[in-house]
């Protein structure tokens, strides 16, 4: 680890005049699961790290506001998981949530920062991205909010500018009957990186989404807006085709996780699963 | 009393909250901290190493390379000193170090160690079976480093051919014929390997957690040119070890940076630099097996080959002990075994908990299921069919059988409850493998009976977590007839407790068991003596100490030893003093649309002999067994086209976890006291991994009619194993 400055902003307007002051020498510590493996293994040298943990406006919280689900960004997946709220209205978002690294990690990292370090295996970016969730950025030049389908720009990086940070994530609360589904596959049971991620939205319309991870340089949405695929009467032959449709945009690659073969593969026997599982949701719903 | 009863572990406790000190838990007066440099490549020339900008910076005291080591470098290792302190002239694998920075703390050295300029070129490399057998290959070692071998001029360190009977002409009415592959995997203890050293009078000391402190003493002496005893090493309890931590690693390099230096040197090694420290023999195996009709082996003939990485390290015994029982634990009127260990650009492997064993049972078993299938004969009878029977010479001219081994196939099949139904999608199998116990060597014990009662049993054991220091105060309790309370065990420190070979090959319930046993009845024949010189016979032990000792004080020292001759015509330089027989069995359910697995059940059968204590023993046989799952479902280092290792780490190197556990377990042991060991007890702790390969590849093939011959058995492979059988 290389030696850094470490400050403890009390406010929002504190921790943005910082990162406004320290631009790209700054980084920013919220459960710092992934920041302190990156400093420990240099990948991150970082002069000043911020810490989020103290600031008033980014403290744990879910709360109603709106028509909107708002999760700060301190709050920590299991927060998120434990909180009859979002298992009640985003269930994909909960099992999403407690696929992330172990017990331990979960009580310290944030869905933020999840959001934030962008890889393109994030487990709750799928879930987020269904649910049409959207991330509250403000600056010292103001506020803004982002459409989570257009905050990923590839591996690592978001839309975020230097000096911007993510306050908070909120996912809309006015929910049509519907049903979701969080699968991915590992290599292991416990503790794992997804090989393949994805979550699958079927709602009352016959609107089905499905978002996917770990396939191409972010994670992304795509829609079948023709009820196909939510249509009991309709065929596995034909819902393939649709599904293989809908994959055209991934572009997994082979490594250490996967080969491009077997992701490939998995996509579509996953989706399959993934659409049934939500379809019996959405009946049971 | 004591023996036989699950005692609770000395040190469970500070391990589990945390308190045990480790190496790396201790530090000492003017300490530096040190900090290896590699280069992120496999095989390289190193044309020249820059460490002037290292030097500048505040805090570094040295920079060590080759080129400021005493000339020749000195190169060590258990059998051939092969292993240079730092890489000369070339790196041979990726992670070899090539220069060690020596700083005020672990930031600088860090820092520093960036800053070490390595000109260097890369060359082409051997990674795999096939280019270390191919003559057009670059030589691995440099043959002068074995002027009188005739294989100096090849990657081929030894050959060793064994066998009996005449296997070319044989008749069978089946001959299976497969290749089967072993992965590379890294023992992962979770402690990483620590070294301090500092010189100590005209001498050095060194800590480190070692399984073999005076192994590790003889090699210091002689790199450092001094006196067995002017070199004290202090042998921490390891936390974990596998047979990772038996042969010296970077304990001559922070001697030597210690002494050059004038201060204590630490190394602490990340997780990373231990995968590129210390490995397991990957390997393959060709195997024809020859068949009668009823399933009897008629012939085995195996040829193996075992990469064992840039030195050589301990791999010719790893090789011999997988070579001479290549057979398995069956009835084999003709064999041929043939073994090679071969160098490559790769991590040096070294010991490995059942040490060659898994790899040829995978082989064997294998065949066997394959037989069945091919027979139309069931697996476990099969099995039982060929299995040597108590007392039968299995290997012409060896330590016969020593256990009753159908006893340990019978209880596994019944556990797993084989022959009963199958629900969809699910298979059983069942394997069986065994190891040739320790073979030569001593172990020695003092045991100190003091004038209250109580007791100090010095023992040159490694307590890794096995629980060597709970089942050997047993040993004492029991023999003396005092409480297991009353007993320190003292352990780990060349110093102070005499000599013993090592701990390792499941050796030391039965070796140093019997030293501790031995020396208690020194000390009882002793007592006797002293009873009737104060013509109290029928006295209680305490009272006796009491009454010899008030006045005078002292107390009663007896000493004791065990050993193994060596015999040089043996191929393994001495006979097994037991076997140490498994088996396993496992039900698995396979996800057919992904080639995810679920292990519903799993059963191991340890015949120990004895249970000293039979929690210990349960807790050991699972834990291997739960090893034997990583390198059947998931391990495996996966190297580049350029030798380096990709999945370097605990993110793409994966062990099962807690929930990667079978959904049912069961670690059961047959006790028939017919072991060399004390009470009659054999060692144990490795069988649980020996067999797990085959068992669980055997109940894959059950499901879904496939059979997968390269481990492991990972769910990408096991899915195109079933697209290829459909395609």
């Amino acid at each position: 680890m290389q030696p850094f400055a470490y400050v403890r902003p009390a406010t929002l307007s504190e921790a943005l005049t910082l990162l406004d002051e320290h631009g790209p020498d700054a980084s920013l510590l919220a459960g710092g699961t992934d920041l302190v493996v990156a400093l420990r293994n240099r990948t991150l040298r970082p002069k000043v790290v911020i810490d989020l943990k103290r600031v008033a406006e980014l403290r744990p919280s879910i709360s109603d506001e709106e028509g909107w689900t708002t999760i700060n960004a301190t709050s920590v997946l299991t927060d998120i998981s434990e909180d009859q709220r979002i298992r009640a209205r985003y269930p994909a978002l909960v099992d999403a949530a407690v696929t992330v690294g172990s017990a331990q990690i979960r009580n310290r990292a944030t869905l933020t920062g999840n959001i934030c370090h962008a890889s393109p295996a994030a487990d709750t970016a799928p879930a987020l991205l269904v649910y049409g969730a959207i991330a509250n950025v403000a600056s010292v030049r103001g506020t803004s909010r982002v459409n989570l389908a257009e905050f990923f720009v590839g591996p690592r990086q978001t839309v975020l500018q230097p000096g911007e940070l993510v306050t908070s994530i909120a996912l809309p609360a006015d929910a049509t009957p519907r049903g979701a589904t969080f699968v991915r596959i590992t290599r292991r049971r416990g503790v794992d990186l997804a090989t393949i991620s994805l979550c699958c939205m079927v709602e009352a319309t016959g609107r089905t989404q499905f978002a996917f991870g770990a396939v191409g340089p972010r994670p992304f949405l795509v829609a079948d807006e023709s009820g196909l695929l939510a249509d009991l009467d309709v065929g596995d032959a034909a819902k393939d085709e649709v599904l293989r449709r809908l994959l055209t945009q991934a572009s997994p690659i082979s490594d250490v996780r996967g080969s491009r073969e077997y992701r490939e593969a998995m996509l579509l026997v996953m989706s399959r699963r993934a659409l049934r599982l939500s379809i019996a949701r959405l009946a049971a719903a | 009393m004591s023996i036989g009863t699950s005692e609770r572990r000395s040190g469970g406790h500070a391990r589990v909250t945390g308190s045990q000190k480790f190496v790396a838990d201790i530090g000492l007066e003017q300490m530096l901290h040190v900090r290896l440099v590699h280069l992120n490549c496999g095989h390289a020339r190193i044309v020249s190493i820059d460490t002037a900008q290292a030097l500048a910076v505040p805090g570094v005291v040295s920079v060590l390379t080759a080129a400021e080591l005493p000339q020749p470098m000195p190169r060590y290792g258990p059998v051939f000193n092969d292993r240079p302190v730092l890489a000369v002239g070339e790196t041979k694998y990726h992670g070899q170090p090539v220069a060690a920075v020596a700083a005020e703390s672990k930031e600088v050295a860090e820092a520093a160690a960036e800053l070490v300029r390595v000109q260097h070129e890369e060359l082409p490399g051997v990674f795999t079976v096939a280019a270390a057998l191919d003559p057009a290959s670059p030589l691995v070692q440099e043959p002068e480093l074995r002027p009188n071998d005739p294989l100096n001029h090849t990657n081929v360190l030894s050959e060793r051919r064994f066998g009996w009977g005449d296997v070319e002409s044989a008749r069978a009415d089946l001959v299976v014929e497969n290749v089967y592959t072993f992965p590379m995997i890294t023992h992962f203890a979770i402690e990483p390997h620590a070294f301090i050293a500092a010189a100590e009078d005209d001498g050095v000391a060194v800590w480190t957690p070692t399984q073999n402190p005076f192994q590790m003493q003889r090699i210091l002496a002689t790199v450092l040119g001094l006196p067995v005893a002017k070199v004290r090493v202090h042998a921490l309890d390891p936390g974990g070890a596998f047979g990772g931590k038996q042969h010296p690693k970077y304990e001559p390099l922070v001697a030597l940076l210690a002494l050059r230096t004038g201060r204590p040197v630490r190394l602490v090694l990340t997780l990373e630099e231990t995968f590129q420290e210390v490995r397991r023999t990957s390997c393959e195996i060709r195997a024809r097996t020859g068949f009668n009709r009823d399933g009897t082996i008629s012939f085995q003939d195996i040829q193996s080959d075992f990469l064992m990485g840039a030195y050589a390290d301990i791999a010719e015994r790893v090789i011999d002990k997988s070579n001479y029982l290549g057979c398995g634990p069956y009835r084999v009127p003709n064999s041929r075994t043939v073994v090679r260990a071969l160098f490559s650009h790769t991590t040096p492997s070294t010991a490995f908990r059942g040490f060659g064993t898994p790899q040829v049972s995978w082989a064997h078993e294998s065949q066997m299921d394959d037989a069945a299938r091919k027979l139309g004969i069931d697996r476990v009878e099969i099995r039982l069919r060929n299995l040597a029977g108590k007392g039968e010479a299995f290997l012409p001219g060896d330590t016969p059988a020593d256990g009753d081994w159908a006893v340990s196939v019978r209880k596994a099949a019944d556990a797993i409850g084989w022959g009963t139904a199958l629900s969809p999608g699910r298979g059983r199998g069942l394997a069986v493998a065994v190891k040739a116990g320790a073979t030569t060597g001593a172990s020695y014990s003092i045991v100190r009976l003091h004038w209250d009662g109580s007791a100090t049993v010095l023992a040159g054991t490694s307590d890794m977590g096995q629980g060597a220091r709970t089942v050997l105060a047993q040993v004492a309790a029991h023999e003396l007839g005092i409480p297991h309370e009353w007993i320190t065990i003292v352990m780990g420190d060349t110093a102070t407790v005499p000599f013993d070979l090592q701990t390792s090959a499941s050796r030391s319930t039965v070796f140093m068991g019997q030293a501790v046993m031995r020396a208690c009845q020194d000390i009882k024949a002793q007592l006797k003596q002293m009873a009737a010189e104060l013509h109290a016979p029928d006295a209680p032990v305490v009272e006796l100490l009491r009454a010899r000792f008030s006045a005078v004080r002292g107390e009663v020292i007896g000493v004791g030893s065990y050993r193994g001759e060596y015999q040089p015509e043996h191929p393994l330089g001495g006979a097994p003093s037991f076997y140490e027989f498994t088996c396993t069995a496992s039900e698995v359910e396979v996800d057919e649309g992904t080639g995810e697995m679920l292990l519903v059940r799993h059963v191991t059968v340890a015949d120990v002999g004895k249970a000293l204590n039979p929690q210990h023993v349960e807790m050991q046989d699972e834990g291997a067994a739960v090893m034997g799952l990583g390198h059947t479902l998931m391990e495996h280092i996966l190297l580049d086209d350029s030798g380096r290792i990709r999945n370097l780490g605990a993110l793409d190197y994966r062990i099962p976890t807690t929930k990667d556990l079978p959904l049912e377990m069961h670690s059961l042991l047959v006790e028939n006291a017919d072991g060399p060991g004390p009470y009659g007890s054999k060692g144990a702790g490795e069988g649980g991994l020996m067999a797990t390969a085959p068992a669980v590849a055997s109940a894959v093939t059950e499901a879904t009619g496939v059979v997968i011959r390269d481990l492991p058995l990972t769910p990408e492979r096991v899915w195109l194993a079933i697209n290829e059988k459909d395609a």
